[in-house]
This record gives structure tokens, sequence and C-alpha cells, in this order.
């Protein structure tokens, strides 16, 4: 279904007066019970405005409620919802869901999925990583047999975050193990609120719980949510995976001054100067360290971007992951080593240990989420540096032969 | 302090770079290092002819007019190449004395020459202590006859106008010397990186020629872009250095696999990306702040400075490592490398030195 051809001006004009006659502001967001920020009423409302309109994802076709605009006429559509703080719009480019769904799903399935997500009336969570296959994510040995019109999943998730609240989870699941890892594995999106689907908060080291731990005992799925081929659910995630970096990628484009921050004290310096060790020579080289990596690291995200503007891509772009786990890490140390003894403490009367003790643990959320240090170091060796590949032995066995780790591991 | 427009720039950093890519090959700069000299007068006086000798002097006095910008981005240049030349001494420390000192009449006696190559010029800040600061200048005025030693100075037995920091009373001045003149020895020092070229000044009632304006302040002014000038040099150092080693982890093979699959291996390349890249990043910056005249600059500065010279000794002694048994041959330009980072390491201040500056500047 093409969509007659508008001026850019007339757009503007359109989306400003469609603004202007329904845009009327929302109440801020709450944290749910459970800590995950959910939409209010008012919130779920606006957003069937706007998909209903056809604002939601103004890039796709009439029939995917769009206008079939170009990516220049989206942006348009997009500034004007930023300019007055609206929500909702430009999720052809940032819904994950909703952009996996269509371009996956079922036929059946994709015309009653697809308009839930847009509107958000349905939450979801990601079913990806296992306790067995973490930076191996191939590896994973949740498995979904057909049964009848249904596939049945036995296996466990793990950093599942909004699993209590999901209706439903993408998952990927093995449905052929004697095929090659790889090729061996679907993908699903998985109903949550069943029997055979058991959420349990993980306690982090932090003693905090962000996420949760999915237990998938002859959970049922309908046929018709498989995404992709059967046993193609690889290639599905990696499109999946993809949008997720985009969107990142965008956010890290967004709108920042660049100014750097010269009016307030270094975090590190105000902590020695009131602990009274700002004097102490060997600390002092120490906390200089730390912020030059802060700052570093800053420097090399703004040249990334002014290349990334002038259109060249830059190297330094894969570089920031890393360079951030050395500042939280280094910073934490640099945290303690200012407390000395005073680190051992807990509890809200001592909240400078707090602060330390907890920046040390958390520090690993970086170093290890999304991809340890060391596997950033083979996709930077790789991609960037073009160093060859490990030969990978597991590649092209089937599945069934491939080694898993020992229970002490697990 | 000004600066070229984009495409003047532009070209100028390609007619460097061809240049510097068939006369300050790993050849040429082997030949050059084996010289007394420590130098080549014909690379030195194309360099010139570009404009480079003359990079920041002012149109008025035969320069480019440009600034510390295009200064990192010839340094960058100049250390993927291991350049040999008076670089440092003439066209960046004693040019840009001249230009804080204010003194008119010295600028116009001396600058064109320094500009045109043809004079070579340096400054000697610093005692046998080498500390580049204050209190580390230990030759002294009377008069207008200069006693005490001078040390670390780039360049001065090649030097055709000495500028010399010295005491008088609570002042320190710059005096403008002759090397040829009486009560002046000169003593090559010998260096571990034989891409350099230091020595050892001791003043005996030579004559000097004071030039106006407050020392120590011109002093400061010429080591900041003395310091943004290095930070560009190990930057670009650190990449090329890189560079040669992640092409020899590709092609050199072990077990039936290049070197550069090994995981050991590759780690360590992926984390001297990260330190040449922010080497990069942080010379860049200084450079910019610097020519913008910007608070900045002052914390800008020191970081570079330390963060550069880190990177490139911390890039180049790994590349050594990366390499293997090769890279511990004279013939390898591993440690060439080295040799130039750990000796840029401690020009001008020691890292630390700029860790406790950068401190400093931000308030503590």
């Amino acid at each position: 279904m093409s969509t007659a051809a508008i001026s850019d001006s007339a757009l503007r004009d359109e989306v400003r007066a469609w603004l202007a006659a329904n845009w009327k502001g929302l109440p801020k967001p709450q944290r749910g019970a459970s800590g995950d920020w959910t939409l209010s009423p008012e919130h779920k409302a606006w957003l069937s405005l706007v998909v209903e309109a056809r604002w939601a994802a103004p890039r796709w076709s009439a029939e995917w409620y769009g206008r079939g605009l170009s990516d220049d006429q989206a942006r348009i559509v997009e500034r004007e919802f930023a300019a007055v703080g609206a929500p909702g719009t430009g999720q052809d480019r940032t819904n994950l869901w909703a952009n996996t769904a269509l371009a996956h799903a079922s036929p059946a399935f994709r015309q009653k999925i697809v308009p839930a997500l847009l509107k958000s009336s349905v939450a979801m969570c990601l079913l990806y990583s296992e306790p067995g296959a973490g930076s191996d994510l191939a590896g994973i040995r949740t498995r979904a047999d057909r049964d009848g019109d249904d596939f049945v999943v036995n296996g466990q998730k793990v950093w599942t975050s909004g699993a209590a609240t999901a209706d439903y989870g993408m998952l990927i699941a093995r449905t052929d193990w004697d095929a090659p890892k790889h090729r061996g594995i679907s993908f699903f999106f998985c109903p949550m609120k069943q029997p055979g689907v058991e959420v349990r908060p993980l306690r982090q080291i932090t003693n905090e719980s962000h996420f949760n731990e999915v237990f998938l005992t002859n959970a049922r799925i309908p046929a018709e949510n498989l995404l992709g081929p059967l046993n193609h659910g690889w290639g599905v995630l990696q499109t999946a995976l993809a949008y997720e970096r985009s969107v990142m990628g965008d956010d890290a484009r967004g709108p920042r001054s660049g100014v750097p921050e010269a009016t307030k004290e270094e975090p590190l310096i105000a902590l020695a100067r009131e602990a009274g060790v700002l004097g102490d020579a060997a600390l002092r080289q120490q906390i200089a360290q730390a912020i030059a990596y802060k700052k570093l690291n800053a420097l090399n995200s703004l040249r990334a971007k002014a290349d990334l503007a002038q259109g060249t891509s830059s190297p330094v772009v894969s570089l920031g992951k890393l360079a951030m786990s050395r500042i939280l890490h280094e910073e934490a140390r640099v945290r303690t080593a200012i407390l000395g003894a005073r680190s051992l403490f807990e509890g809200p009367q001592h909240p400078r240990a707090e602060d330390a003790n907890f920046l040390t643990l958390n520090a690993y959320f970086t170093s290890i989420g999304g991809g340890t240090d060391q596997i950033q170091r083979n996709i930077i060796g790789e991609r960037v540096l073009g160093l060859p590949k490990e030969p990978e032995i597991d590649r092209e066995i089937p599945f069934r032969e491939v080694k898993a780790s020992r229970s002490k591991a697990r | 302090m000004t600066t070229l427009p984009a495409d003047q720039r532009a070209a100028l950093l390609e007619a460097v770079s061809r240049l510097l890519a068939t006369e300050s090959s790993e050849a040429s700069v082997r030949r050059t290092m084996a010289t007394p000299a420590g130098y080549d007068r014909a690379l030195w006086k194309q360099l010139a002819d570009m404009g480079v000798a003359g990079l920041v002097v002012d149109e008025a006095h035969g320069g480019a007019g440009a600034g510390a910008v295009e200064l990192e981005a010839v340094m960058e240049l100049a250390g993927a190449a291991l350049l040999c030349a008076p670089l440092l001494a003439s066209s960046v420390l004693a040019a840009e004395l001249l230009r804080a000192s204010g003194d008119e009449a010295a600028q116009a006696r001396l600058l064109p020459g320094i500009a045109s190559g043809a004079t070579i010029a340096t400054a000697a800040l610093t005692g046998d202590a080498g500390t580049w600061t204050r209190d580390g200048v230990s030759v002294t005025a009377a008069g207008e006859a200069l006693s005490g030693v001078a040390s670390y100075v780039l360049h001065a037995q090649n030097a055709d106008v000495l500028l010399v920091l010295a005491r008088e009373r609570d002042d320190v001045a710059i005096y403008e010397v002759d090397p040829r003149a009486r009560g002046v020895a000169i003593a090559a020092l010998p260096t571990f990186d034989h891409t350099l070229r230091l020595a050892r000044i001791a003043f005996d009632g030579a004559p000097g020629r004071r030039i106006a304006g407050d020392g120590w302040r011109a002093a400061e002014a010429a080591l900041d872009l003395a310091l943004v000038a290095l930070a560009g040099e190990q930057a670009g150092g650190s990449r090329r250095c890189l560079e040669l080693t992640v092409e020899y982890a590709k092609n050199r093979f072990q077990f039936g696999r290049a070197i550069g699959s090994f995981q050991a291996v590759k780690h360590m390349a992926a984390d001297l990306l990260l330190e040449a890249e922010s080497a990069v990043s942080a010379a860049r910056s200084a450079a910019e702040q610097l020519a913008a005249g910007s608070a900045e600059a002052r914390a800008a500065v020191p970081l570079a400075a330390f963060a550069c010279a880190d990177a490139f000794t911390q890039v180049a002694a790994t590349s050594i490592q990366m390499h293997g048994g090769i890279a511990f041959t004279w013939e390898n330009p591993a440690h060439l490398y080295l040799r130039r980072a750990r000796s840029g390491a401690q020009l001008f201040g020691s890292p630390s030195a700029h860790r406790e500056r950068y401190l400093a500047a931000l308030g503590a």
C-alpha cells in the first residue's frame, strides 16, 4: 500500500496540529512494586492514540499503522514530538519487540501482536542467556519440542529483567540437537503467564534484585508464535540484537552538551578532602589517574561523535565499554584506598563505605554484563583490528556432541 | 595563536606525510641516528620549505602562522615516522619562548631564521636535576654574564642560537647566547634514544643578550606548547607502533595459526588500541584548548602529557612482548619506538609530575 507523497512543511504542519489538538502531557512515571518502571494507564491511552493516528511508526506502511515516510520525514515527526515532550513516535526505529515481530512473526501472530507492542499493552522480557550459556549464547540447552499445535519448552533462563510482569518473553530454544550449535535454535514469543513458567528473583552480589531466573517446565507456546523458520532462530536473534545495538548507539548520539563539568569538584577529590588525605602523595597519583581514565573516555566519545558527524567511522566507538569497565573498577578501588579501614563498615551510618563497597561490586555489572571484557577484547581485536578468530571446535559438529560445563561450573 | 583554514591544514599534513614516508623511512632514521648531528639537513630543509620549521611562527616573521592544533597534527606524523629533527628545540621551544617574551626586537632578529630553518635555535631551561621547574633553573646572570649549568638541552650541539633561562636576583630572564662565544662549553650527552640529541652546557661568564619580558612565564608557555607537541608525537608513535605490531600478529604463524588469533595476544592488542586512541584524543584536545587560549588548557595539557607518555611507553613495551624474539633484535624497529617513548616520557617533566599538576588544575 503506497502513501501519497507529502511535502516536509505540510507534514510538519499536520503533526503540529495533531499534537496541539491531542497532547495534554502525562503524569510522572512511577516505579512499580517490583522496582520496574511501569507505564501509567494515561501513558498507555496516549500510546493507543498515537498508534491509531498512525504516528507511532511513520516509516512503516499504512497496513502496519504507518505512513510510508522516508527516514528524513520520519525524523521531522520525531522532532515535533520531542519538541513538546510527547513519547510514542519513532517506534519503527526504537521498538525492539515490534520490529522483531514485524520482520519475522507469522502473519496470524503478527496481526495480533504488533499493534499491542506499539501500544505497550503487552509487557515483554528477554529469555536469551542461560546458566550454561553466557558468553557463548549459541550454546543454549533450553529445549522446545513440537507437540500438536504447540511447542513444549523445558530449561532455565537467567538475567531476565521484568520477567515477573511480562506477558511474553522473546525466547531462544534448541529445536534440533543433531544440527551444529547455530543451526538448531528457534526463536519464539513465549507466553509468560502460564503454570509452566516460574520466575525467581536473583539476589545480586550487591544485595539488590534487578534480575530473575526463569524456570520453564513443560511451558507451552502456540506454534504460530514461532518467529522465522524452525531452526533459523540464530538469524532472528542477530536482527533483534542489531536493533538493540542501534538503539543504544542512538542514545549515545543524543544531545549532550560536550561541555566538561568545570564547577563541580571531582567526587574522588571531594572524598579525599573530606577524609583528610588529599595531601597523601601516593593517593594523589591514584586519584589523578582514575579521574584521567574518565576524562579520556569522555574525550574519546566526543571524538567518535565528531567523526560520525563527518561521516567517517571511528575505532573509538567500540572502546567505550572496555574503557568504562576500567573506570568503574578503578574509581571504586581508589575510593576504597581513600577510606582505608573505614571501608570495613556497612549500613546507613557509613554512607561513604556503602558507596565504595557498592561501587566495587557493581563495577562487575559493566565488566561482565552485556559481554565480558574478555569477549569485548575479542570483538575489538577481530572487528576493529582485523585479527583472525580463534578456531571454534564446536562450530560444525552436532550440538549433541558439544561438551557442556561440569556441574561444579554451573 | 592562530589556526590555519581546514583545506590548508589538510594540504600541509598530506605533504608532510608523503615526505616522511620516503625520507623518514626506518632505513633513513637508522642512518640519521648514527650521525653526530642526528638530523638530516636535506630533510630539514624540505620540511622548512613546507612551512614546518616556522609552523607556529607568525606570518610577519616568515612563519606559517599556525597554532597548537596544526603543530599537534604534524607531530603525530613525526612520531609515527620517528622523525629525527630539531623541531621541538627550534620550531617549538625557541619559537614560543620568543613569541611569549613579547620582545619585538628579538623576534625580528631571530624568528625569520628559525622559520626558514636556516637558524637552529634551542632553549636551555633546566639544570642537572632535570625538573623543568622554576627552582630547577641553575644558570645565574650577573650583568649580562652567565654562569652555571644547563642540561637536557635539545640539539644544543647543532644550535646557532641558545636561549638560556637564567636567574637574576628574584627574577628569571631569557638570555640569547652565541654557542661559539667564550665561556660556553657544550658537551653532547649520550642518549638511550639514539634519535634524540641532548647536551649539557657549562657557562663561565659567558656573554648573553637579555631578552625582555617575564622569563619564567615565557618558559611556561613554551613548555606547554612543547608538551602538546610531544603528546602528539607520542600519540602518533603509539598508533604506528600498534599498527606494525598488529600487522606482524596477522602474519606470524605458530601452532599452525596466526599468533593474533590467540586471545592472549589479541587481548593485548585490544588494550593497546584503547591506550593509543585515548592518547590521540588527549593530545588533540590539549592542542585545541591551548590554541583557544581556554582556561581548560591548565588541566588538558598535563592530562595529555602523562596520558600520552604512559600510553606510548605501554604500547611500545607491550609491542616487543607481542612480537616475541624477533623484537629482541637490533634490526627490528620495535626498540626504536620504546627508546623514543621512554625518552619522551621524561622530557619536560615526568608523568608523575604531570599527574600532580593535573590534580592541582582540578582544584586539589
